[in-house]
């Protein structure tokens, strides 16, 4: 029995630089279905199987992404469509954990304010954000304030579901023993709750951003003449399937990059995360 | 045994009768209708179409504009459609499988632009420094552009926003916008809340620029089933007729059709231009089958199209012929003989 045992050590240790390996693994199977992904593009593409008009060829997206690069789609350069979105949808977003995390916290902590505040959200979380957007715009107009509204409410609940999860999921022995060695309410929260609770807020966080990210096109429709989301919705209209299928895979790099900024600030600021989940 | 083996061979027989009758009459006939005020409403709401095809199943669909109609198109998820010059253009220009094969209506100042009377817009030069809206990709949003070129102005000396009609009525009531041009209910809404008529899409074809809307076909069904065309065709010419004939019945279907009052009805009817079929040959619409390259239905199409190329929304120009091949007044003619 003794040695069963020691053989399993044995092979769990033996087996540990196969598992640090295993991110090459990983990206050898991810670039793999990449390439596969892009080769079936260029042969339906080349043989003529899709249509031109609604599948373009990789030669003519990324003519149109130098373009748009360079001489720009309707007065903007596409950096310039890109900043303005990206700036639209991190201020959506930064403000939705703003006010998401601490009432997310409140929510978890205190019975009152989940049964003040849960209400509302439940209610309007289902809610499809064009339905809603046109109440926002009745209300903040057709400026920048809608915009931002549509984006925060949409990163909103994801972020108070996950805190409130987060909070309720700490062992409450760690903050009895807090309690027990005098902490405050404040020293309760920061060394406490928050560091307990950060991992899954995090996850909270990049669901989130995922949700912004879906009504970026959405908030852009209405007034909007630049964006990347209004430069998808426009170059729709006139059958620009080069430019949309372009500015959808900007789109989608830009969210990757900014969910990979997001678990690299998180590996700093809670180092104990760095390894298991991803 | 005898009883299902009698049961099989009818079966077998109606589906050998019924597919043979598939060759000759297409089982439903799905056609594509603008929500905007014309004859096809009557046709619509009289039957019409059902009557010239006894055994098709007729289905209509409502499509809120060109941008949808184009995607519906390119879909293939209707038979016939319609659409307004710079979507026609649009398609055209980038291949879509359809035929224009009839005018469905001429737009006059059920399309028009309406400027908030506060802000003192007397001239095209006037709208410098202001606000204003159009949905980008339409009628309206191409005759803008048009008439800020004839005038000279730089359209970059004002803010030109995007907006559907309903978005416009409503940034109209809150305020956001001094002008816009588009079209009816939602125009009325706006001239009705301290606003006035400054152009209409009437004036504009006047001095040049006509825009109108299409009655397209789709490539596929239309080599399947050339003669169905035509009882389309002839269904929409009696649907005019009897607009032009009926002008009080009329306005009580497209009333109820798009669920307006009687007043609204009426007076976006006589802002609607309908063309009798028997004119539709002429040069300054379809023109015949000889003539119909120099006709001013192509003549919009390139005019449009190159206003297109222009602002940088078409990758090329087609030729005249290209355009010309597009059109195809036979089925009228055919109809007309």
């Amino acid at each position: 029995m003794k040695d069963m045992q020691s053989t399993d050590v044995a092979s769990v240790r033996f087996q540990r630089p196969s598992w640090l390996k295993a991110p090459s693994h990983v990206a050898l199977l991810s670039s793999g279905s990449v390439a596969v992904m892009f080769i079936a593009w260029v042969v339906v593409t080349e043989t003529g199987l899709a249509n031109e008009l609604f599948l373009p060829g990789p030669v003519a997206v990324f003519d149109s992404f130098i373009k748009v690069a360079t001489k720009g789609y309707q007065g903007a350069t596409l950096l310039e469509h890109v900043g303005v979105s990206l700036s639209r949808i991190m201020a959506g977003f930064i403000l939705a954990c703003l006010v998401g995390i601490p009432l997310g916290v409140a929510m978890a902590v205190s019975r009152s304010a989940k049964a003040i505040f849960n209400p509302f959200i439940e209610f309007y979380r289902p809610l499809p954000p064009l339905g809603l957007y046109t109440l926002l715009v009745m209300w903040l107009g057709i400026g920048e304030e809608s915009k931002l509204a549509l984006l925060f409410l949409a990163g909103l609940p994801g972020i108070i579901i996950a805190t409130i999860q987060a909070v309720t999921n700490i062992d409450p022995i760690y903050i009895r023993a807090a309690r027990s060695l005098g902490a405050s309410r404040r020293q309760l929260l920061f060394q406490v709750y928050l560091p307990g609770a950060g991992p899954i807020i995090l996850t909270g966080m990049r669901i989130s951003l995922g949700f912004t990210y879906t009504v970026l096109v959405a908030a852009e429709i209405v007034a909007a003449t630049a964006g990347i989301g209004w430069m998808i919705w426009d170059a729709a209209k006139f059958l620009l399937s080069d430019v949309v299928i372009m500015g959808l895979i900007v789109l989608g790099l830009t969210g990757v990059l900014l969910d990979a900024a997001m678990r690299f600030a998180g590996g700093l600021i809670m180092p104990w995360t760095r390894h298991g989940n991803s | 045994m005898k009883k299902v083996l009698r049961t099989l061979a009818a079966t077998a027989i109606t589906v050998g009768l019924s597919s043979a009758a598939m060759a000759e009459a297409p089982k439903t006939v799905t056609v594509g209708y603008l929500n905007l005020v014309n004859a096809q409403l009557v046709t619509k709401s009289l039957g019409l179409v059902q009557k010239e095809m006894p055994g098709v199943e007729v289905k209509y669909i409502k499509v809120g504009g060109g941008g949808d109609m184009l995607r519906a198109i390119a879909a293939d998820q209707v038979d016939f459609g319609g659409l307004g010059n710079p979507p026609t253009a649009i398609g055209v220009t980038r291949g879509l499988p359809m035929k224009g094969i009839m005018v469905l209506n001429m737009l006059d100042y059920v399309e028009a632009m309406a400027v908030r009377t506060s802000a003192n817009i007397k001239s095209f030069k006037d709208l410098a420094g202001k606000t204003l809206a159009a949905p980008f990709g339409s009628t309206t949003h191409y005759l803008l552009l048009k008439a800020l070129a004839d005038e000279g102005i730089d359209p970059a000396s004002m803010k030109i926003l995007d907006l559907r009609p309903n978005d416009i009525a409503l940034a109209w009531s809150r305020g956001d916008i001094d002008a816009a041009w588009f079209w009816e209910p939602n125009l009325n809404k706006a001239v009705k809340d301290g606003g006035n008529i400054f152009m209409t899409s009437g004036i504009m074809a006047s001095r040049g620029y006509p825009t109108w809307d299409v009655g397209v076909v789709m490539n596929e069904f239309a080599e399947k089933h050339p003669d169905y065309v035509e009882k389309f065709v002839k269904a929409e010419c009696a649907g005019i007729d009897y607009w032009l004939n009926n002008p009080t019945k009329t306005a009580a279907i497209i009333a109820k059709e798009l669920e307006l009052s009687l007043e609204d009805a009426t007076r976006m009817m006589k802002g609607t231009e309908m063309v009798p079929c028997s004119e539709q040959l002429t040069g300054q619409y379809l023109g015949t089958s000889k003539t119909k390259a120099q006709s001013g239905f192509v003549e919009t199409l390139l005019s449009t199209s190159s206003f297109l190329v222009e602002q940088d929304r078409l990758p090329k120009q087609l030729s005249r012929e290209d355009y010309a091949d597009f059109m195809r007044p036979s089925y009228l003619e055919a109809v007309l003989k």
